[in-house]
């Protein structure tokens, strides 16, 4: 279990995170999501310790988590947004820096560590230095690493960002596996279908803010399960009804050309930013 | 295990750039060598310049080796590369992380210094170097591996790891007691540039080069840097709000 408690990052004037609080369950799949710059990257680094919090506190399984805990610390893999490796290192060099960093034992990694390569295709490029990979197979590479000390709680940071659509769809299958281990896994992403397929609960969170906390299903019938979208000469608007008899009564009613469909995570995102959808989707 | 696991990685580096590495370290003091000591053909205290050259020539090396390795590994780590996230999250305890990286920086210093003792073997100088001389060595490494690491945590962009070089390490390469005496600079300068930690080092190893007893202040003041950097360096990787 992983909870902030109140959690308030700021660089000078500037409140990227503002009193977040959070209580993410063992086992929980749960979405961090919020347009660019509401915060997610920087609660990340605080997880990571990489960044300490100007006020408020981490617990991992009710200890607090700081640059000292190494019983907390032990529990966490993270994979940043940027590709944070030695780029001077080959993929096996960085498989045994972590080990090593995690204090495993060879006869318990090295196994582990040859399953990971082979399981995410990278078995034939091991000796390739890390700044010789592409960028789908050094993400693939920081999976590998994350899952090698087999963590307790995996925060990810936007982990498919630059995958292909194969890739993304087999990211999201292990991390399913994953969870189904009781493996806690927190995600921030820009792709909300990727946050409304894997996630049990996702927090909104805008300006540093915490917006929404709830399942991905009720925030979308919180905001309406049928969505009406009306395209106008310059731009799109939708409306969002609880049933599908509402949305077809309005449908009937449009002056514009008008589409039923279901309401996804992605409206209520939109909705939850703010932003106003122009021009077309 | 901690500081094996750091050793390991420099290790790993050292093996991979072992050319780029043993050649950067022999270019600039050969230099020296070649023309204070044997070109230009002069003395010093009536002994040939090359005896008074060499101690502080390989005290140098010792202190641009062990500086330049953790400078400018540790600024790419953590700016450009991010790397040093990776140890942030692990439980490696983080003064493990910053013992094995001054130990490195220290031994890469040390492996620079030994290149120029080993290249000034041939010459006949009749000076002296002893396992005193490598302590020396060892800990004037100490002492500015703590000073990089101190500079890299403080570095806003990794490309200040060159100006740190030029506004610290080279003044200290020139002033230093590395080619000339500190005796003849005038008063107050020479005190301040006495109390920095190259003249004490170089100073230490010429008197035992010559047969000399190097006292204990050198000893002294190499073990106060050591201590105020080695503590400012522990004080950034477990207080410093952003990393």
């Amino acid at each position: 279990m992983i909870e902030l408690k109140g959690l308030t990052k700021k660089f000078g004037d500037f409140t990227a995170v503002d009193d977040l609080n959070l209580r993410v369950e063992t086992g929980e799949f749960f979405g961090l999501l919020g347009p660019n710059g509401a915060g997610k990257t920087t609660t990340i680094s605080m997880v990571s310790t990489v960044l300490l919090p100007t006020s408020g506190e981490i617990l991992v399984d009710g200890k607090k988590l700081d640059r000292k805990a190494s019983e907390q610390k032990r529990k966490l893999s993270v994979i940043t947004q940027e590709y944070s490796m030695r780029q001077d290192m080959t993929m096996d060099e960085v498989m045994e820096y972590q080990a090593r960093l995690y204090m495993l034992p060879k006869r318990e990694w090295k196994p582990k560590a040859d399953e990971l390569l082979e399981f995410t295709d990278l078995t034939e490029y091991r000796r390739r230095t890390v700044r010789h990979l592409s960028g789908g197979m050094k993400r693939k590479l920081m999976i590998c690493r994350a899952l090698l000390i087999e963590p307790q709680i995996l925060l990810l940071d936007e982990p498919t960002a630059g995958m292909d659509a194969i890739s993304r769809r087999q990211m999201w299958n292990l991390l399913r596996r994953l969870n189904e281990r009781d493996i806690t896994i927190i995600l921030t992403t820009h792709y909300m279908e990727e946050a409304q397929a894997l996630c049990d609960r996702v927090a909104l969170i805008n300006r540093g803010k915490l917006q929404k906390l709830n399942t991905p299903q009720a925030l979308i019938e919180e905001l309406g399960a049928f969505a009406v979208d009306e395209t106008s000469e310059d731009s799109l608007k939708s409306r969002y009804f609880a049933s599908r008899e509402q949305a077809i009564a309005y449908l009937q009613t449009a002056d514009h050309s008008a589409v039923l469909r279901q309401t996804t995570l992605e409206d209520v995102f939109v909705e939850c930013a703010g932003r106003k959808l122009e021009g077309g989707r | 295990m901690g500081i094996l696991t750091v050793l390991w990685e420099k290790w790993v580096e050292f093996r991979r750039d072992f050319y780029k590495i043993t050649v950067a370290a022999m270019i600039s003091p050969l230099m020296y060598l070649i023309i204070f000591g044997m070109g230009i053909q002069t003395t010093s205290h009536g002994e040939p310049y090359l005896h008074f050259l060499i101690p502080g020539v390989v005290a140098m090396s010792t202190m641009t080796g062990s500086f330049s390795a953790i400078a400018q590994n540790m600024s790419v780590q953590r700016l450009y590369e991010k790397a040093l996230d990776q140890v942030m999250v692990s439980p490696t305890p983080l003064w493990q992380f910053i013992l094995g990286q001054v130990i490195g920086g220290s031994l890469r210093g040390m492996y620079a210094g030994g290149i120029i003792l080993l290249l000034t073997m041939p010459i006949r100088t009749d000076l002296t170097f002893n396992a005193l001389s490598l302590f020396i060595l060892f800990l004037n490494g100490l002492v500015f591996s703590t000073i990089a690491l101190t500079l890299s945590f403080l570095a806003k962009s990794y490309t200040d790891a060159p100006r740190f070089t030029s506004y610290i390490i080279t003044p200290m390469s020139f002033l230093c007691n590395t080619f000339f005496s500190t005796e003849q600079m005038p008063a107050g300068f020479r005190q301040a540039v006495s109390a920095l930690p190259l003249s004490q080092s170089a100073g230490m190893i010429r008197a035992i080069a010559n047969g000399e007893d190097p006292g204990w202040v050198g000893f002294a003041v190499l073990a106060a840097y050591l201590l105020v950097f080695g503590l400012l360096s522990m004080n950034f990787i477990y207080k410093k709000k952003n990393l």
